[in-house]
């Protein structure tokens, strides 16, 4: 059975830095199967934000391509691509994530206004969802009205609301105290084990990185481990 | 509510200091510039009132040569056919006769050169309120006998209502004409000139004095305040014998009045100018902050799947309605305050209002309620707003989220 969700071909990234050229990522080829739970790591630099960045189709490869379920994204047009995104890809980003003047059950319906979904639906599955990463009895509120951890919660939830085919998140924890950071893998460590949401989170914590099922390391924008 | 108006909607009070800000110097523009033309319009409007009810008429019509030569030999005859159908015209009110004429006056052994106005007083009360300018004594009635002299000239003789005075002239084609008339009223045109100038007969006793029976040389059109002239003065041409007769609008009679409107106008616009520009930057200001502050926000909704076309309406829309909040409270405000003075008219003071009065008009600045005023200017600073959002829409189509969420 075919199992993968995300295939990168020799993706290669190039800055310019005034007359410098880096090389953010250098030929990179992976693939991510469906029910993944998968850190990357590396050093402070490496690529790891322009991984994720370019495989959630937020920033176009120099060169290479990715290609998820079938469609190579590298080649959507930008107003195509925006779509694509909502339907496919959740996000989570490391702070302000939040749309600042909704509140956190508006946040986590606002994906699936965008997507069009019927109310009921909508209203049922915000509430599951908040409920899930134990924020049932702070729905009303506005993000600055949440600690840094809440609004993470609130993150995951809206990333999950339009059923995407997987989760990106660029250091999820790196704004957090332990507790939160705690709080925060065991929703996401949950989520994967009961419902199989494929998770894709950069990191440099330990703990995070202690929690990963596979382990992808970045070194100048080159995979140089990857252990299962 | 519609997702993207909510949160147009949300945004602006999210932060209420820009906002009102923002509806502040919209405010400011709309409250000043209709303040500013109103009383510049409505000046002007009082100037040619002056000048055009007291003498002239808005449009005037003549046998054609007559303005370069006004003698009586240029009169025409009255028709009544003639000014029924000007009369049909949408705007005109009325078509007034007057019989034009210069004349010796004399008593004792005073003599001077006036002119004798016959006019047919009914009409001409729809033009000139001459219950206001009367110092002494009535006015006639069609059929009386008696005349109404300019104050200036009743001082000149030393005369009195009642009294009499003599007359000496040349009538229609050469015939001599004279008469003696007793004063029934004494008036106060307003104007320095026409105070030393002008009699005013029963159109029926100058006609006869003159030996022009039914001879008139002015028609003039009176008309509602705010029909446009040019409209009717192409309408009447369209209606007359252009071999026979000439047509004249005010501007044309009195270049004068019209040529130092202009320059003043030119003043008042250039004025306008400037504050439009201030504000359109101050606007420009503020959504360029509101744009900058946002940016990553922008990013991040862009990134998990909001499209272009909904930020932008988001953006437009929270323009719209601080600019459309600002542009209400203006006209809001300003309104009363125009009809106050449109009521209680400005009273120029000094010097300067002396120096209005010599030339023969009233120091005052009735302001114009004009509701064109009003719109214009609404619409222009609304269009200004409209416009400076043009930045935020451009900003939105170029960004891309990975660069717009590196700004924070
Ligand atoms: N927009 C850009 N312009 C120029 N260079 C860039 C840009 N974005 C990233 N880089 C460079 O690309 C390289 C990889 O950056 P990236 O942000 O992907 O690293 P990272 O692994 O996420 O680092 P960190 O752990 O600090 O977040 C770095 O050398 C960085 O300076
Ligand atoms: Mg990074």
């Amino acid at each position: 059975m075919n199992n993968i969700v995300i295939k990168t071909n020799n993706l290669s990234k190039i800055y310019h830095q005034g007359e410098i050229e880096v090389n953010a990522l250098n030929n990179v080829s992976c693939e991510f199967q469906k029910g993944e739970f998968t850190a990357i790591v590396g050093p402070s630099g490496s690529g790891k934000t322009t991984f994720l960045n370019i495989i959630g189709g937020l920033d176009s490869p120099t060169s290479g391509y990715v290609q998820i379920a079938d469609v190579n994204i590298s080649k959507l047009k930008s107003s195509k691509l925006i779509d694509f995104r909502l339907h496919n890809i959740g996000f989570i980003f490391q702070a302000y994530n939040l749309i600042p003047v909704l509140t956190a059950k508006e946040n986590v319906e606002f994906i699936m206004l965008l997507q069009g979904t019927d109310k009921e639906y909508r209203n049922k599955r915000t509430h599951d969802l908040l409920e899930e990463v134990g924020l049932g009895e702070l729905v009303n509120r506005r993000p600055t009205q949440l600690s840094g951890g809440q609004q993470q919660r609130v993150a995951v939830a809206r990333a999950l609301a339009s059923k995407p085919r997987f989760i990106l998140a660029d250091e999820p924890t790196a704004n957090l105290d332990s507790k939160s950071t705690t709080q925060l893998l065991d929703i996401m460590a949950k989520l994967n084990e009961e419902e199989g949401t494929t998770f894709i989170f950069s990191t440099h914590d330990q703990r995070v990185i202690d929690r990963a099922k596979r382990i992808i390391v970045l070194e100048d924008g080159k995979i140089v481990e990857d252990k299962k | 509510m519609n997702l993207t108006f909510k949160l147009a909607w949300r945004n602006i009070w999210r932060n209420k200091k820009r906002s009102l800000i923002t509806i502040a110097s919209v405010f400011i523009a709309v409250f000043l510039a209709i303040f500013m033309r109103s009383m510049q319009l409505g000046m002007y409007g009082n100037m040619i009132n002056n000048v055009v009810k007291t003498y002239s008429g808005f449009i005037q019509i003549h046998k054609k040569g007559y303005w370069d030569e006004q003698t009586l030999n240029n009169a025409f005859k009255y028709r009544k056919g003639l000014v029924d159908s000007l009369k049909q015209i949408e705007g005109v009110v009325d078509v007034i006769p007057r019989l034009q004429t210069f004349s010796l006056m004399s008593s004792g052994h005073l003599t001077k050169g006036v002119m004798i106005q016959g006019i047919d007083i009914d009409k001409e009360k729809g033009l000139v309120s001459w219950e206001d300018r009367l110092i002494s004594g009535n006015l006639f009635s069609n059929n009386d006998n008696s005349i109404i002299v300019t104050k200036d000239l009743a001082q000149y003789f030393n005369k009195k209502v009642g009294d009499t005075l003599v007359f000496i002239g040349q009538g229609y084609h050469g015939m001599s004409a004279s008469g003696k008339f007793s004063i029934g009223g004494i008036i106060d045109m307003k104007n320095p000139k026409l105070n030393k100038l002008l009699v005013f007969v029963p159109l029926k006793l100058a006609q006869d004095y003159n030996s022009a029976e039914n001879m008139v040389t002015h028609l003039i059109i009176n008309k509602d305040d705010n029909a446009e002239n040019d409209l009717i003065f192409d309408q009447i041409n369209d209606k007359l014998d252009q071999d026979h007769y000439e047509v004249m609008t005010w501007e044309k009679m009195i270049p004068e009045l019209k040529e130092t409107i202009q320059v003043d106008n030119l003043g008042g616009i250039l004025m306008i100018g400037i504050l439009y520009m201030i504000i359109s930057f101050g606007i420009l200001g503020t959504v360029l902050m509101m744009t900058e502050e946002r940016i990553y926000e922008l990013g991040v909704m862009l990134a998990v799947g909001t499209k272009k076309i909904k930020l932008n309406l988001m953006l437009v829309f929270e323009s719209i309605v601080l600019s459309l909040l600002g542009v209400l409270l203006g006209i809001l405000l300003v309104s009363p305050i125009i009809y106050y003075y449109h009521i209680n008219p400005l009273v120029i003071p000094g010097p300067k209002g002396q120096a209005l009065k010599d030339f023969g008009f009233e120091p005052l600045i009735p302001f114009s309620t004009d509701w064109k005023i009003i719109f214009t200017h609404a619409m222009i600073i609304f269009t200004i707003a409209i416009i400076a959002s043009i930045y935020p829409i451009l900003k939105v189509s170029f960004l891309k989220p990975v660069e717009a969420m590196r700004a924070k």
